[in-house]
């Protein structure tokens, strides 16, 4: 059964319609990346889901029902607009947000420490959040939406701000977490993080979802009639079946003339005698298709 | 609950175990200790000591009592010397072995004239002294009762008609525990709203109420906000409140004749607290309220004065409200929440307000507190996540 199941939900501000009719389920155990251009109705479609705001129609479902109390101590949320209180002690502050998620003093205590000298930040756990960098002020949030463990992780733009040592940390901690079993649905305009990480994907655009399903499907769904080619030899002038070709930076990229089949291309290649030391169906990046999906270019699908 | 509770002692450790609030309680009582201090000095400064020199023309005071003195007394009575021979006291006096000198007339009894010599300005209580040694020594063997009476004069009391009222003459002392129990409600209020205030508003500032909302219940932060900080302004005024006592005390035991007791009746303190308790929730909501609707803290603190100016209004009033404490004005004041909590303790002490006043203002309190609280709460349901956009009156009071 899905963790969170969102059903045809519409959210209007005013005259404004931030979410108009967006359906989506995340599976468990899985990374799942919400998608969308900026003020596409990614935060809103969220704050609905972890109740902040309540949608005008439609049905979400969490965790099995609708969000209670209790469930809360079960998710685990990094705000896009984020902050911590910036007066207290880094270690006072994220004890108190730790207990609020229903830790007791003593093992929020001890989790923290492991998570302090894990993030490297131990050496500032007597600082005041405001003497703290941006970027580990968003490693302390990342602390707090991790410290209690939950089955659900809502993160949103958690990339911003961070340089690539602590990029690469915060993904291995997500992979690490999507392998405990948790499920983790990410939201960023980051393509190729998504790339990397997310196991399915919605997009949502102008409110609506326009694209969804699986991170491969879709980009197989979005593949034209391109194969990229690495070989030692020349290519002669004409092959069967390819209508042009250029050569790119250590290969070849053949446009396939309409109709012919990738397969036979290949089989044409070898009978030609060419060494074939890597032969792909060029699959488009997610950078190329979200572009393509919200500038309303439907080309090649 | 134990949410409600974790709010609370974030709420209110975070204030009290400052040195800003830590300095803000101390430094009321220190100024106080200050004033008292440098009143006493004053007066010290002005006492002298030594003893004075009379010569007495009149015979009437041939075997004089000197006063009693006692042991720890902070400026103990000063003692008279008898001379008889004019040059050896004016001697004394040049050497300054004596303050001053006394001529008590031949005809004392029929003119009361007395003359006195003095280099410079003698001790401020030489002459008091000297007129209360010569009342005792004239009294001198008449019944001791008789002695005292004539001493301390009599005592006034003022009643009422029906009889169930009356004032003595400390009366001042009775107007002012009102007054005093007004400014300390309205600091409290001040105190404790100011943080509310910034608490409430800080989320959206520092952005950590999406991170709250998503832990607990907006109820919950509340509850938990208004009565961790309520809690630190009541900190202060008892920490105020029982100085005051232990002054009180110190100041009765130095001069006994000051009589404090009795100023509070167990009625009127339970008046001052059914109106102060109510109010305070009642102005701490409306201090969330306002709060939840803007988006700054300086913002918040030039709305909130809206609210704390009519809290003072009956100080401006305050001697139209001695002269008539039953005028239409003070009973317009003691009526309206805001102006109550000072307006009804001070005309309770002034006049007798009919029992059906006292219930229907307390309740008009506990009503305009809980309506106060819902508005705060959909203020801040509504507001929470608005970062930089106010909330427009017309969203607050239309359709959830």
């Amino acid at each position: 059964m899905s963790t969170i199941q969102v059903e045809n939900i519409v959210k209007a501000f005013g005259s404004q319609r931030a979410v108009d009719g967006v359906s989506f389920e995340v599976n468990p155990g899985e990374i799942f990346g919400l998608l969308g251009p900026n003020g596409a109705g990614k935060t809103t479609t969220i704050r609905i889901l972890l109740d902040i705001f309540k949608a005008d129609s439609g049905r979400v479902s969490i965790l099995g029902g609708a969000m209670t109390e209790e469930k809360k101590n079960r998710i685990g949320y990094l705000p896009e607009e984020r902050g911590l209180y910036q007066e207290i002690k880094l270690e006072q502050c994220l004890t108190y947000l730790a207990t609020l998620k229903g830790l007791s003093q003593a093992e929020a205590t001890r989790r923290i420490n492991v998570y302090l000298e894990r993030f490297d930040l131990a050496q500032h756990r007597k600082k005041k959040l405001k003497e703290l960098s941006k970027g580990m002020q968003q490693k302390a949030q990342l602390i707090v939406t991790l410290v209690h463990e939950p089955d659900v992780l809502i993160i949103d733009e958690p990339f911003s701000a961070l340089d690539p040592v602590n990029t690469q940390m915060v993904k291995d901690l997500l992979l690490e977490e999507r392998g405990k079993n948790r499920t983790i649905v990410l939201c960023t305009h980051q393509m190729h993080q998504v790339e990397e990480l997310c196991d399915r994907i919605v997009l949502i655009n102008q409110g609506k979802s326009v694209l969804y399903g699986g991170l491969e499907e879709i980009r197989r769904r979005f593949a034209g009639q391109d194969l990229l080619l690495r070989t030692p030899t020349a290519l002669p002038a004409a092959l069967p079946g390819v209508a042009s070709y250029e050569h790119t930076n250590g290969g070849y990229h053949l446009m396939l003339s309409a109709g012919s089949d990738p397969q036979a291309v290949l089989a044409g290649l070898l009978s030609a005698g060419i060494t074939v030391e890597q032969f792909e169906i060029a699959m488009p990046t997610m950078d190329e298709i979200f572009i393509r999906v919200v500038t309303g270019d439907s080309s090649n699908e | 609950m134990n949410n409600i509770w974790l709010v609370f002692k974030h709420e209110y450790s975070r204030h009290v175990l400052r040195k800003r609030f830590i300095i803000a309680v101390l430094s009321v009582p220190l100024m106080a200790l200050v004033i008292i201090a440098a009143s006493f000095l004053a007066a010290r400064s002005g006492y002298d000591g030594r003893p004075a020199g009379y010569i007495d023309r009149s015979g009437l005071f041939a075997n004089a009592q000197q006063l009693p003195v006692e042991e720890d007394a902070f400026m103990p009575a000063i003692q008279f010397r008898a001379y008889t021979d004019e040059s050896a006291a004016q001697a004394d006096l040049e050497k300054k072995v004596i303050q001053a000198l006394f001529v008590i007339a031949p005809d004392y009894m029929h003119t009361g004239k007395v003359q006195m010599i003095a280099l410079d300005s003698p001790g401020s209580q030489v002459q008091s002294d000297f007129q209360d040694f010569l009342v005792a020594n004239l009294l001198a063997g008449k019944d001791p009762a008789v002695v005292k009476r004539l001493t301390e004069g009599s005592t006034l009391k003022i009643k009422n008609i029906e009889g169930n009222r009356e004032m003595s003459d400390n009366n001042f002392l009775a107007i002012l525990v009102p007054i005093i129990a007004g400014v300390l409600f309205m600091v409290a209020i001040n105190t404790s709203g100011g943080y509310l205030l910034q608490a409430v508003v800080e989320e959206k500032e520092n952005r950590t109420m999406e991170i709250m909302v998503t832990s607990i219940s907006p109820s919950q932060l509340m509850a938990g906000k208004i009565l961790g900080n309520l809690s630190v302004g009541l900190t202060q005024v008892v920490i105020w409140v029982l100085g005051g006592v232990a002054a009180i005390n110190l100041l009765m035991r130095a001069n006994p004749e000051l009589n404090m007791g009795g100023l509070i009746t167990p009625s009127y303190f339970w008046l001052m607290i059914g109106t102060f308790i109510p109010s305070f929730i009642m102005v701490a909501a409306l201090m969330a309220a306002i709060g939840a609707t803007v988006t700054e803290t300086r913002e918040a603190q030039q709305v909130s004065g809206l609210f704390t100016l009519p809290i003072f209004l009956p100080l401006w009033f305050i001697s139209v409200i001695m002269s008539h404490p039953n005028g239409a004005l003070a009973k317009v004041l003691s009526f309206f929440p805001l102006t109550a909590p000072i307006t009804l303790p001070m005309r309770a002490v002034l006049t007798d307000i009919p029992a059906w006043e006292i219930i229907a203002t307390i309740s008009l309190l506990i009503l305009t507190a809980v309506v106060a609280i819902w508005f705060a709460s959909r203020a801040f349901r509504l507001g929470m996540l608005r970062y930089g956009k106010r909330l427009s009156w017309k969203e607050l009071f239309g359709r959830a």
